[in-house]
């Protein structure tokens, strides 16, 4: 088929309304409409949209996709509904001068480059994130944990899980694999999670890289300053985006995770019941719960021919990890429903593909150290409010769902 | 059955060491390590599934 130049059915622009666990209709629509349909990006351009599982993976496989130029996932247009342009337009990075040394290595950003120079990269970093290594982190993120319970019970009854509880592990678990001293986590914060000039970051970055060369460890940074194939632009720029990449993504997983099961009841039950069972439900709350409503847009280097569909070269191709996880053609009936009993791994809730996300396995970890403990923890916690119950502004310009407060009671009360 | 791997093509995602641990592992870079070139029963089917998963297309069956 070829593309209609005209979508006859729908809106082209991304839809600001829908929840993560109750994404907007219009997605459904788009992909019963096509496995590619058009999107209008919010910088004026204008591409496709993958919405189903096959084509989204087979794009995000395919070396014919560029990541360049670089296009942030779109947003919805700027104009959107009353009241909510304001609160989309917050940056998540303040603007500001940067230096010839920092727009350097923001050129070499892994999210920006394909084939070799990609993987030169991406390889100077995967030896910190496989199984193994995610597996020797357990204990460490159990301790951790454990003390982000007793930190919870200290501030209880009523508390945000988001900012009390997934927020901490989230950035201590960045910090403890990146080799961020302890004593660096709250301008880590201030930096990463809440928000900074790209300047202050790489002065941050160049500061510690300092501190860190005299004191070697079992970390990302040591094993960054000790490659002798990287130069020192480089190794900023691969720390500029790991210390950005896990932001707020483990976070909003492991608070969504949280509403989804205090949601659903009867699949609580199931965890509860079982324990065993929340190592394949992690993948569950990935598939249900993805962040990612468009991801960074491919562009075709050449023609292409996809699910039936001819792409020709330079179109701009976004992938919606979003649709694709309920794509009924993969994932069978009632592919909207939350059922931690579900075979869900193969979703892209991390991406796919060479670009997928690297910190996957020890993400795995964390989401579920973290819900485990809390269950154990807290046999009788229920929700009181959580903001993303109601759609809530991407955070401009990225199209990502925002995890919002999540305040929950830990005890029944009095 | 046999399994082949690209190592050129790895990202080291560790998908395949995850849902298939008795065939492959990641050696200390984090790249594809084959445990079993030719797996059987469960095994085989782990190692499938692994294929299928493997977001680089670095391993692969071959009935060679």
């Amino acid at each position: 088929m070829t593309i209609p130049a005209e979508c006859p059915f729908h809106s082209r622009s991304l839809p600001g309304d829908g929840t993560p666990l109750a994404p907007s209709p219009q997605l459904a629509a788009w992909r019963e409409a096509g496995a590619f349909v058009p999107l209008d990006f919010q910088d004026g351009h204008e591409g496709l949209v993958a919405t189903r599982y096959e084509a989204a993976v087979a794009v995000l496989q395919d070396p014919r996709f560029s990541m360049r130029p670089s296009r942030m996932p779109v947003g919805p247009p700027a104009h959107g509904e009353e009241g909510k342009a304001e609160s989309a337009a917050v940056p998540l990075e303040a603007p500001g001068e940067l230096d010839a040394s920092g727009q350097a290595s923001d050129e070499l950003n892994l999210l920006n480059l394909d084939g070799d120079e990609h993987a030169k990269l991406r390889r100077a970093v995967t030896a910190r994130f496989s199984v193994r290594q995610a597996r020797a982190r357990e204990p460490w993120i159990r301790t951790m944990v454990a003390e982000q319970i007793a930190a919870l019970r200290e501030r209880g009854p009523v508390v945000d899980l988001w900012r009390d509880y997934a927020m901490p592990i989230s950035a201590r678990t960045h910090c403890h694999v990146l080799g961020i001293p302890e004593h660096h986590y709250e301008r880590f914060v201030a930096l990463f999670v809440e928000e900074s000039t790209a300047q202050q970051k790489y002065d941050f970055i160049r500061a510690l890289l300092e501190e860190r060369a005299d004191s070697p460890g079992e970390d990302v940074i040591t094993d960054l300053l000790q490659n002798p194939e990287l130069d020192r632009v480089e190794v900023e720029a691969l720390l500029r985006l790991l210390m950005g990449a896990g932001r707020d993504s483990v976070a909003y997983l492991i608070a969504t995770a949280s509403v989804a099961l205090l949601t659903n009841p009867e699949q609580l039950a199931i965890l509860r019941a079982e324990p065993e069972q929340l190592r394949p439900a992690v993948e569950e709350f990935m598939r249900a719960g993805a962040m990612f409503v468009t991801l960074f847009a491919r562009t075709a280097l050449e023609d292409v021919e996809i699910e039936g569909t001819h792409i020709p070269a330079g179109t701009s191709v976004s992938v919606s990890p979003v649709a694709a996880n309920r794509d009924p053609g993969h994932w069978g009936e009632r592919p909207e429903e939350f059922d931690v009993t579900r075979d869900a791994f193969g979703h892209l809730g991390f991406g796919y593909g060479i670009h997928g996300c690297i910190g996957q396995q020890v993400a795995r970890v964390e989401i579920r150290e973290a819900i485990t403990a809390l269950l154990e923890s807290f046999p009788e916690l229920a929700l009181v409010d959580a903001e993303q119950l109601t759609p809530q502004p991407f955070a401009h310009p990225v199209a990502v769902y925002e995890a919002g407060t999540v305040t929950v009671r830990l005890e029944a009360a009095a | 059955m046999s399994i082949l791997v690209q190592t050129d093509a790895c990202v080291g995602a560790g998908q395949c060491a995850l849902v298939a641990p008795d065939v492959f592992d990641q050696d200390d870079n984090g790249i594809v390590l084959l445990l079993e070139p030719d797996p059987e029963g469960a095994d085989l089917a782990a190692a499938t599934r692994a294929v299928r998963l493997c977001p680089a297309r670095a391993i692969a069956l071959s009935t060679a």
